[in-house]
C-alpha cells in the first residue's frame, strides 16, 4: 500500500512540472512588459533596465543557448524558468509586484477564508446531496424523484453570482436578517487559531463570535454549494440506479434482507466510486467558483485576490495562487484514486 | 401427505412502453416435500419469472403478479405483508442464481455475505455465524474453508463461487431450494460437480428442489418430475420417465428430438423446431405453440387446451390432439 | 414424425416484430419525456427570439442612451411620467432592459455555439484518436508517422540549442527508420538500441560541432538519449498517454480560473471569451470520446471488421464514430448550457463583451451596485434570462441522455 502511494505520488510529478510550465508560459505570453507595468508608462529606460535585471527579466526564458555557444555550460541553465523553479523548491513564491509583500504571507492570511467557505459548502452539498440521491434512486419515478431531478437541473442552471445577488437582495436588503458582506461585523473579535473562524470561535467558547461568523458565511456558502449539491445528487442517484440493477442486489433481497440494509449496505458501497470522483472534481470547482462568490460578498479570500491580480498584471500572485490551487487539485484527485482501492477490493494495490 | 407448495393460476405481467408482456399465464402445479422438480423450457418461456414470482422478487412497477395463489406450507405467499415475505425469503425458500460472479457483491467477503443470512434469520452473533459459515463452505466442498471465509468473490473460481452461493442458500436450512439455471454459466465438468453436489445435499437434508434449466439433458438424471413450459404456460407435466419415454406434447417431442444422443448413429440430422417463439405482448389466442406445430389444426389457433390427464398417473398435457398423435405411433 | 406440414392460408408469423431503427426509437422516447419537451420548447423560444431579434429588431448599442430615464422601474403602460413602455425597466444608463436582454440572447447563443464547437471538434478528434490507437495495432504508415513525429519534437530541443533545424528533421528520419529496420536487427533489441543510440549521438555531436565544443557535447548527449528512445517503435498507447497527459494538465486548472487567465491573455471581447471557454472544454470531450471509443472497440463488431481487413479509416467512420455520437451529443447540449453560464460569469467580471454590447452577465455586473437603492429589476431579469436558457438546454440534454441510453431499451 505504501509503495502504491509512493508510485502514484511520483506519477503526479510530471503533471506538476507541466503545470508550472504552463503557468510560467502564461505569464510570459501576456502582452506588455511587466517591468513597464510595474513602474508605469513614463518610467525612464534606466529604471526599466534596472527592474528587469533585478527580477531576472533580462534572462532568456528556458535555456540560454548563446551562453552554451560560448562554452558556458552552467550559464546554459541559468534562465527565468530555472530560477523560478529553484525558488519554488524553496517554497519562495516571490513578492507581489505592486505591494512588495511576500506572496506566501498574504496567502497564509487569505487562504483560510476560502478554505472555510469551500469546506462549509462541501459539507452542505454532501449532507443534502447523498441522502437525497439515494432516496430518489430507491423511489424511482416517485414525486420525490421527479422533484429531485428537476431541482438538481435548476441547481446547475442557476448562475452563482446571480444567486448570491438574489440572496443579498432578499436577506440583506429586504428582510435585513443577514449582513451583506465580509466575514465578521466590525467590532467582533475571534481569537485566531486556525483562522477558520467558525472552528476558532467554537474552540474558544466564543458563542457571540460564532453566531456572527455564521451569519456572514451562510449566504456565500449556500450560493457556492448549489452546483456541487445538484451534481452530487444526480451522480449519487444515477450511480445507485445502475447498482440497483445488478444481480447481487437481487441476491441480497432473496436472502430476506430489509430494503434499508440492501440500499445502504449492499448498494451504496458499490455506487460510491463514481460519486467520489465527482466530489474530487467539485473540490476544484469550489476553489475556483469562490472567485465569483467572494467578489459579491466581499469575502477576503484568495479567489478575489487572484482575479484582481490578473487584471492588475501582478503575475507573481497569479502564478503563486494558481500553482497552489493546481497542487491542491492534484492532491485531492490522488486521494480520490487511493480511496478507490480502499472501497473496491478488486482494485489491487500493486 | 399435503404438498409443500401448491400454485394455482399464477399470472405475472410486465407493463412496458411497447405493451404488456404476458410472462406467466395462469400456471398451476404442486410440489411435494423432498421432491426434485425440473422446470424446462427455452429462453423467455417464463420459468425464471415464475420462480421470482413465488419469492415475490418481481420489481413491482413495471411488473405485476396479477392473479393466482402460491400456497406454501399452508400460507398464500402472495398475500403476505412485506415483513412476512422477508422472513420466508432465505429461511424457508432460498434461491441460487445463474451467474455467480454477478450474483455476489464484489465489495464484501464471501464469508460475510453468507453470515448475513445466518445473523438475520437464525439470530446468531458474528462468531457463531462465522463458525457455521465455515462448516457450510466445507459442506459444499470448498477446500480450506477457514481461510476462504475472508476472500472476496473475485478471488474464487466460477465453480467455487457457485458452491458458495449454494452454501449461502442452504445456510438457514430452507424447505425449498430454487436453482435458476445454476450451471449454465459454468464449464461442463464443473456442471457435473455442482449437480452432484446438489443431489447429495438434497438427499442429506431432505429439502425440495426446483431446478430450472433449458437443458433437457441435465434433468434426465436428477429430477423426479418435470414441468415443460412454453410462452408462459405449462404444456406438459409428469414423472421423468413418462416424459422421456411417452412424450405427449409436440413441443416436448421437438425438444427431445433436438438432443444429440450417443445411442444414435453419427451423421443423423438433429431435428430443430422451425420458427420463433411468439411475441409475449401479442400472444395469440389458443395454443402458443400453434405457429410452429407440425400437428396443428384450426381448433388449436382458437382455443387453448387446459392441462388434461394423460395415460399415466401424474402425467398431463395441454394439447387437443394428443391422443391422435399417440396413435400415429411417434415417440 | 411426419414431414408434411398442413398449409393454412393466413398464417402470420407471430414472432416477427416490426424493425425499429435506433434513432426513431430515441426520438419517440424523447417526445414522450415531458421535461425534455419543456426544455426543447424553452430552447426553441430562446433561439428564435435571439435570432429574430438580431436580424429583425435592429439595435445599436452605442447609440442607446437616455439619461433622462435612468433606473426606471418596469412600466407596462404609457403614462405621464414615463412616455415609453419598459417591460423590464431601465438600467443605469436609461437603456431598456427588455431590449438588451433579448439582444443579449443572441450574444449568448453565439458564444455557446462557437465554444462548444471548438471543444467538441478538437477534443473529440483527440479523444477519438487516442482511444482508437490505444486499443488497435498501428499499421506501418501510422507507426512511421508517430515515430517521425516523436523524433521531430524531441529533436527540436537539440535543434534549437544549436540553431540547426536540420537536426530535427534528421531525428524524424531516424524515427521512421526505426519502423522499417533491416531484418537483421529484428530481434536483437540490445543491438538495436546501441545502433540507434550511436546514430543519435553522431547526429547531435557532428551537427553541434559547427557551433562549438560545448554545444556538440550537449547535443550529442541529447542525441544519444533520443536515439535510445527511438530504437523501438512504440505502440499507440504512447500516443494516447501523451494526449491524455496534456488533457490532465489542462484539467488540473479549475475551469473558471483557466478561462479568466486565457481571456486576460487574449484581451477583452466576446470572441476571445468564446475561444477561452472553448479551450477550457477540450479535455472534457477528449476524455469522453476516448472512453466511449474504448468501450466500443471492445465490442465484437469492431474486432470482426478488423479481422476482415478493413482499414483504420473505414473502421473509424463506419463503426466507431456512429456509436460514440450519443454521449457526445448529450455532453454538447449540456456543454452549451455551461458555455452560456461561463460567458455570463466572464461578463459579470468584466471580461466578456466590451461595453456597451448587451450581454447578460455584463448587465448583471453593471447593475448590482444599485441593488441597495432598490433597483431590483436591473438585476432580476438578466439573471432570469441566463437561468431559463441554461435550464432549457440542461433539460433537453437530460432528456436526450435518457432517450439515447441503450440500457433503457426493453
Amino acid at each position: 500500500m505504501g509503495r502504491y502511494i509512493l508510485r502514484r505520488l511520483f506519477s503526479v510529478i510530471p503533471t506538476l512540472i507541466g503545470v508550472t510550465l504552463v503557468i510560467f508560459l502564461f505569464q510570459r505570453l501576456i502582452p506588455g512588459d511587466p517591468a513597464v507595468a510595474m513602474l508605469g508608462e513614463h518610467a525612464t529606460t534606466e529604471n526599466v533596465a534596472r527592474i528587469r535585471e533585478q527580477f531576472g527579466l533580462d534572462k532568456p526564458a528556458f535555456l540560454d543557448r548563446d551562453a552554451l555557444a560560448e562554452g558556458d555550460l552552467s550559464g546554459f541553465f541559468d534562465s527565468q524558468y530555472v530560477r523560478y523553479f529553484g525558488r519554488l523548491l524553496q517554497f519562495d513564491l516571490g513578492d507581489s509586484i505592486h505591494r512588495r509583500i511576500p506572496i506566501a504571507e498574504t496567502l497564509q492570511e487569505r487562504f483560510p477564508a476560502t478554505v472555510e467557505l469551500a469546506l462549509l459548502a462541501m459539507a452542505i452539498s454532501l449532507t443534502i446531496g447523498i441522502p437525497i440521491g439515494i432516496l430518489s434512486a430507491a423511489r424511482r419515478n416517485s414525486i420525490l424523484d421527479g422533484t429531485t431531478m428537476v431541482g438538481s437541473l435548476i441547481g446547475v442552471s442557476v448562475p452563482i453570482f446571480w444567486l448570491g445577488i438574489m440572496e443579498i437582495m432578499l436577506f440583506a436588503v429586504i428582510l435585513k436578517w443577514l449582513p451583506s458582506g465580509g466575514r465578521l461585523s466590525s467590532g467582533v473579535v475571534i481569537e485566531p487559531i486556525t483562522n477558520l473562524l467558525l472552528l476558532d470561535s467554537l474552540l474558544t467558547g466564543n458563542w457571540a463570535g460564532f453566531t456572527d461568523a455564521l451569519k456572514h458565511i451562510i449566504m456565500p456558502a449556500v450560493a457556492l454549494a448549489t452546483i456541487p449539491t445538484a451534481i452530487i445528487t444526480r451522480m449519487t442517484r444515477s450511480s445507485m440506479l445502475d447498482v440497483l440493477q445488478e444481480d447481487y442486489i437481487r441476491t441480497a433481497s432473496a436472502k430476506g434482507l430489509a430494503e434499508g440494509i440492501v440500499l445502504f449496505r449492499h448498494a451504496l458501497k458499490n455506487a460510491f466510486l463514481p460519486v467520489i470522483t465527482i466530489i474530487g472534481i467539485q473540490v476544484g470547482s469550489l476553489l475556483a467558483g469562490a472567485v465569483l462568490t467572494e467578489t459579491i460578498f466581499s469575502w477576503p479570500g484568495i479567489g478575489k485576490w487572484v482575479y484582481d491580480s490578473i487584471l492588475g498584471r501582478d503575475y507573481p500572485i497569479v502564478q503563486g495562487v494558481t500553482l497552489l490551487i493546481a497542487i491542491i487539485f492534484l492532491l485531492v484527485n490522488l486521494l480520490v484514486d487511493l480511496s478507490y482501492a480502499l472501497i473496491d477490493p478488486r482494485i489491487s494495490y500493486e | 401427505m399435503k404438498p409443500l407448495m401448491e400454485i394455482k393460476n399464477l399470472t405475472t405481467r410486465f407493463h412496458t412502453q411497447d405493451g404488456t408482456v404476458n410472462a406467466v399465464n395462469g400456471i398451476s402445479y404442486t410440489l411435494d416435500h423432498g421432491e426434485i422438480l425440473g422446470v424446462v423450457g427455452e429462453s423467455g418461456c417464463g420459468k425464471s419469472v415464475h420462480a421470482l414470482s413465488i419469492m415475490r422478487l418481481i420489481q413491482i412497477p413495471p411488473g405485476e403478479i396479477s392473479a393466482g395463489e402460491v400456497i406454501f406450507d399452508g400460507r398464500d405467499l402472495l398475500k403476505l405483508s412485506e415483513k412476512e415475505i422477508r422472513s420466508v425469503r432465505g429461511r424457508e425458500i432460498a434461491m441460487v442464481f445463474q451467474d455467480p460472479m454477478s450474483s455476489l457483491n464484489p465489495v464484501y467477503t464471501v464469508g460475510f455475505q453468507i453470515s448475513e443470512a445466518l445473523i438475520l434469520h437464525k439470530n446468531m452473533n458474528k462468531r457463531q455465524a462465522k463458525e457455521r459459515t465455515i462448516e457450510l463452505l466445507d459442506l459444499v466442498g470448498i477446500p480450506e474453508a477457514g481461510s476462504r471465509f475472508n476472500c472476496y468473490p473475485h478471488q474464487f473460481s466460477g465453480g467455487m463461487r457457485q458452491r458458495a452461493m449454494i452454501a449461502m442458500a442452504l445456510s438457514c436450512e430452507p424447505k425449498l431450494l430454487i436453482a435458476d439455471e445454476p450451471t449454465t454459466a459454468l464449464d461442463v465438468t464443473i456442471q457435473a460437480q455442482i449437480i452432484n453436489l446438489v443431489i447429495g445435499l438434497q438427499q442429506e437434508l431432505g429439502m425440495s428442489v426446483m431446478w430450472i434449466t433449458h437443458d433437457l439433458g441435465i434433468v434426465a438424471e436428477m429430477v423426479h418430475r418435470i414441468n415443460v413450459m412454453y410462452a408462459g404456460s405449462i404444456i406438459e407435466r409428469g414423472l421423468v420417465d413418462d416424459i422421456y419415454n411417452n412424450t405427449l406434447h409436440p413441443y416436448t417431442m421437438g425438444l427431445l428430438g433436438s438432443l444429440p444422443s450417443i445411442d444414435e448413429a453419427p451423421g443423423k440430422k438433429l431435428i430443430s423446431i422451425p420458427g420463433l417463439p411468439p411475441d409475449l405482448i401479442d400472444l395469440p389466442p389458443g395454443c402458443p405453440f400453434f405457429a410452429r406445430c407440425t400437428y396443428r389444426e384450426e381448433r388449436c389457433a382458437k382455443e387453448l387446451q387446459e392441462l388434461e390427464n394423460g395415460p399415466e398417473e401424474g402425467h398431463s398435457v395441454a394439447c387437443w390432439r394428443w391422443r391422435e398423435i399417440q396413435k400415429m405411433g411417434v415417440s | 414424425m411426419t414431414e408434411k406440414t398442413p398449409v393454412l392460408d393466413d398464417l402470420t408469423d407471430f414472432a416477427v416484430r416490426e424493425h425499429r431503427s435506433l434513432w426513431l426509437d430515441a426520438w419517440r422516447r424523447l417526445i414522450s419525456n415531458r421535461t425534455a419537451m419543456i426544455g426543447l420548447i424553452v430552447v426553441a423560444i430562446f433561439v428564435l427570439s435571439a435570432v429574430s431579434a438580431h436580424f429583425f429588431w435592429k439595435y445599436d448599442a452605442k447609440m442607446d442612451l437616455d439619461y433622462g430615464a435612468k433606473l426606471v422601474a418596469p412600466v407596462l403602460r404609457v403614462s405621464e411620467e414615463s412616455p415609453e413602455i419598459h417591460i423590464f425597466g431601465t438600467d443605469k444608463l436609461g437603456r431598456d432592459i427588455f431590449r438588451r436582454v433579448v439582444h443579449g440572447g443572441w450574444n449568448s447563443l453565439r458564444v455557446g455555439l462557437v465554444a462548444v464547437t471548438i471543444s467538441l471538434t478538437i477534443g473529440g478528434i483527440l479523444g477519438l484518436l487516442a482511444g482508437f490507437f490505444e486499443s488497435t495495432d498501428l499499421n506501418r504508415l501510422e507507426q512511421s508517422l508517430l515515430m517521425a513525429g516523436i523524433g521531430l519534437s524531441l529533436g527540436a530541443l537539440p535543434a534549437w540549442i544549436a540553431r540547426q533545424p536540420i537536426q530535427s528533421l534528421l531525428f524524424a528520419l531516424l524515427g521512421v527508420a526505426s519502423v522499417s529496420t533491416p531484418a537483421f536487427l529484428e530481434n536483437k533489441s540490445r543491438l538495436r538500441r546501441l545502433v540507434f543510440g550511436i546514430i543519435g549521438l553522431l547526429i547531435g555531436a557532428l551537427s553541434g560541432i559547427f557551433v562549438g565544443p560545448m554545444v556538440a557535447l550537449v547535443c550529442g548527449v541529447l542525441g544519444l538519449g533520443i536515439g535510445l528512445l527511438l530504437a523501438k517503435p512504440v505502440g499507440g498507447k504512447v500516443f494516447s498517454n501523451i494526449v491524455m497527459r496534456i488533457m490532465d494538465i489542462i484539467l488540473s486548472f479549475p475551469s473558471y480560473l483557466l478561462a479568466i487567465a486565457i481571456v486576460a491573455f487574449l484581451g477583452p471581447g466576446l470572441e476571445k471569451g468564446m475561444i477561452a471557454i472553448g479551450v477550457v472544454g477540450i479535455p472534457i470531450y477528449a476524455r469522453l470520446a476516448r472512453s466511449a471509443v474504448l468501450s466500443v472497440t471492445q465490442k465484437e463488431y469492431v474486432l470482426a471488421a478488423q479481422s476482415v481487413g478493413e482499414g483504420h479509416g473505414r473502421i473509424l467512420f463506419k463503426h466507431i464514430v456512429p456509436n460514440i455520437l450519443s454521449p457526445i451529443i448529450v455532453q454538447a447540449t449540456m456543454g452549451l448550457a455551461n458555455a452560456i453560464l461561463s460567458a455570463a460569469a466572464l461578463g459579470f467580471l468584466g471580461l466578456g463583451a466590451i461595453p456597451p454590447e448587451p450581454e447578460w452577465g455584463a448587465m448583471l455586473g453593471d447593475s448590482y451596485k444599485y441593488l441597495s437603492s432598490g433597483a431590483w429589476w436591473a438585476v432580476l431579469f438578466p439573471g432570469l434570462a441566463i437561468m431559463f436558457s441554461v435550464l432549457g438546454f440542461n433539460l433537453l440534454g437530460d432528456g436526450l441522455r435518457d432517450a439515447l441510453d441503450p440500457k433503457m431499451r426493453v
